[in-house]
C-alpha cells in the first residue's frame, strides 16, 4: 500500500512541490485529467469550489505540461548539477528573514535564534546562500510563513483553492503571501521571480512524476497532501496518537457531518416559511443569494480556464503537425 | 512462544524492506514483489485497511465487490512497495519511541535517515488482531496514507463508481510492474 513510503530522494522533492510559496510549485503534473463535467455529489466542507478549483487544476496541469515542464527540463539539461543545488539554497536562504520573522510572531524565540544564525551563517561564509553551511554547523532549516503564523494566532483555514499558475493554497495561506513577498528581498529585485519559478518547478519534478503515479484522482490526492502538509508544519511536526486513532474510526465521519450541515439549513429554511413577516424575508434573502453570485463567478471564470486548458492542446496538435511537416519538408 | 510486540512487528518489517532495497537491482520488479508480498501480507492487515479507504461505501457494495477490491488491492499495495523501494542508497530505519492511544492501538515512531538528506519520520499506527498487531496505517512526515487514501478513493467512486475504480487500480499496478 504505503504509496507515501518511497524513496527518500523524491520524497524531499514531493514536499516541497505542496509548498506554495514559489510560483510555479505546483502546477500540476504531466498527465491531463480526464475533465468529468458532472457536478460532484458529494461536497467536501473544506472545498466548497471543488468545480472552479478542478477546473483551476485542470488548467494548470496543461500549462504544466506544455511550458513550465519543458522549461524546467530545459533548464535541468543546461545546468549542472552543483549548479542547480547552488540556486535553490540562494532562493531558500532569501526566505531566510520571513522564516526569523515567523518565528518570532509565533513565540518560537529559541528557533528565531537559530535561523538567524543560519541566515547569517548562510549570507556569509555561504557566499550569498548559494552555499548552505549552517546545515553542517548543525542549524537545520526551518519551514516557516506568515500562513502558519496566523494558523497559530486562530485564524481559521478558510476555503481550499487552486490558482492559476500559484497552485494549491488555502484562503488563509493565500492572503499571507503578501506578506511573505515582503519579507523576501527577491521580490525587489526584477526578473528572479522567472529564475525562482523555475527552479522550483524542477525541483518539484519528483514529486509530481509521484503524485502522477500514485493517484487515482490527482485533484484529490493533491488537495489531500497539501491540506495535510499544512497542518503538520502548523503543528510543527508533532503527531496526536489519539488524533490518529479517531481517523480510523470515522470512515464515514465526513459524509455525516454534511448531511447534518443540510439538515440545519433545511431547518432554517422551514423557520424562514413558517415566520410570515416580510423583513425577515427581505433581510435573508441577500444573504441567500449571495453564495450563489460567488458561485456564479466561479463558474463563468472556469470555464473561461477551461477554454485554455483546450487551448493548450490545440496549440500542442498543431505545433505536432508542423513538425511533421517539417520533416517531411526536409527529407523532399 | 511469545508473540511480538508491535515495535518488533514494525522492526522486523523494516528490516525485510531494507533487505529487499539491497538486493533490488538482482531481483527485478517480479522478485521484489514475490518477497515483499508475504512480509506486508504478515505485517499489514490489508482487508481492514481496503475497507477503510472506500469509506461508509463499504455496506453498498456487494459480498463480491469487496473480494474484489480487498484483491486488487492488496496486489497494488504490494506493488507500490516493490516500485518505490526498488534500490538502495545506504538508507536506515531507526526507532524512536512508541507510544497507546485510548482506543488500545499503538503508535510506533521512527525515523528513516537517507544518507545527505533530512530525516524522513514514519509513524506505524498498529491495531491488534487475533493476538497479533497489524500496521493499520502509516503516516510519513505527518501525511497520513490512510486518509490520503480514503479520499482519493471516495472521489473516484463517488463520481464515477465502482467498476471505474477497479480500473484505475489495475492501471497503476500495470504502470508499476513497467518500470
Amino acid at each position: 500500500m504505503y504509496t507515501l513510503s518511497y524513496q527518500g530522494k523524491s520524497y524531499a522533492s514531493f514536499y516541497f512541490a505542496l509548498l506554495c510559496s514559489g510560483a510555479f510549485s505546483l502546477a500540476g503534473c504531466a498527465t491531463t485529467e480526464p475533465v468529468v463535467k458532472a457536478a460532484a455529489p458529494v461536497v467536501t466542507p473544506t472545498d466548497p469550489y471543488e468545480g472552479f478549483n478542478r477546473s483551476m487544476y485542470g488548467f494548470n496541469v496543461g500549462l504544466d505540461k506544455y511550458v513550465l515542464k519543458p522549461v524546467s527540463d530545459g533548464y535541468k539539461t543546461v545546468t549542472p548539477g552543483f549548479m542547480q543545488t547552488g540556486v535553490s539554497n540562494f532562493f531558500t536562504n532569501l526566505k531566510g528573514i520571513n522564516v526569523v520573522l515567523n518565528d518570532m510572531l509565533q513565540g518560537k524565540f529559541e528557533q528565531g535564534a537559530s535561523d538567524f544564525g543560519r541566515f547569517t551563517t548562510n549570507s556569509t561564509i555561504g557566499l550569498l546562500g548559494l552555499f548552505d553551511v549552517a546545515s553542517e554547523f548543525g542549524l537545520q532549516h526551518n519551514e516557516e510563513d506568515f500562513g502558519q503564523t496566523l494558523a497559530v494566532w486562530g485564524v481559521d483555514q478558510g476555503p481550499y483553492l487552486v490558482l492559476p499558475i500559484m497552485g494549491p493554497t488555502t484562503l488563509r495561506d493565500g492572503a499571507a503571501v503578501v506578506v511573505d513577498k515582503a519579507a523576501n528581498p527577491g521580490t525587489y529585485v526584477p526578473g528572479t521571480g522567472v529564475l525562482e519559478g523555475i527552479n522550483d518547478r524542477a525541483r518539484a519534478d519528483g514529486a509530481l512524476n509521484f503524485i502522477d503515479e500514485a493517484a487515482l484522482d490527482p485533484y484529490v490526492f493533491t488537495r489531500e497532501s497539501f491540506l495535510q502538509y499544512r497542518t503538520n508544519l502548523i503543528k510543527d511536526g508533532k503527531t496526536d496518537a489519539d488524533s490518529l486513532d479517531l481517523e480510523l474510526e470515522e470512515g464515514d465521519v465526513d459524509v455525516g457531518e454534511i448531511s447534518d450541515v443540510k439538515s440545519k439549513d433545511s431547518k432554517v429554511g422551514d423557520k424562514l416559511k413558517k415566520s410570515s413577516d416580510g423583513h425577515v424575508k427581505n433581510t435573508v434573502e441577500p444573504t441567500i443569494s449571495k453564495p450563489n453570485a460567488t458561485l456564479q463567478a466561479f463558474d463563468s471564470m472556469s470555464k473561461s480556464f477551461d477554454g485554455a486548458e483546450r487551448e493548450f492542446e490545440a496549440v500542442s496538435l498543431k505545433m505536432d503537425e508542423y513538425s511533421k511537416k517539417k520533416r517531411r519538408w526536409k527529407r523532399h | 512462544m511469545a508473540e511480538e510486540t508491535a515495535k518488533q512487528v514494525v522492526e522486523a518489517f523494516q528490516d525485510q524492506l531494507i533487505g529487499v532495497m539491497k538486493e533490488g537491482k538482482a531481483l527485478g520488479f517480479k522478485g521484489r514483489y514475490d518477497r515483499l508480498d508475504v512480509a506486508v501480507k504478515k505485517s499489514h492487515d490489508l482487508p481492514k485497511i481496503a475497507r477503510i479507504v472506500v469509506g461508509k461505501q463499504w455496506e453498498e457494495l456487494t459480498p463480491d465487490q469487496q473480494t474484489k477490491l480487498e484483491a486488487v488491492f492488496s496486489e497494488l499495495s504490494v506493488s507500490a512497495y516493490a516500485h518505490n523501494f526498488k534500490d538502495f542508497s545506504g538508507e536506515s530505519f531507526s526507532f524512536v519511541s512508541e507510544e497507546e492511544t485510548g482506543r488500545g492501538g499503538v503508535v510506533v515512531h521512527t525515523n528513516l535517515q537517507i544518507p545527505g538528506e533530512k530525516d524522513v519520520k514514519f509513524d506505524y499506527m498498529m491495531k491488534k488482531k487475533d493476538d497479533s498487531w497489524q500496521i493499520i496505517n502509516i503516516i510519513a512526515d505527518g501525511v497520513s496514507d490512510l486518509a490520503l487514501k480514503r479520499s482519493d478513493y471516495t472521489s473516484v467512486l463517488n463520481r464515477e463508481g465502482f467498476d471505474a475504480l477497479i480500473a484505475k487500480i489495475h492501471e497503476k499496478i500495470e504502470s508499476y510492474a513497467k518500470q
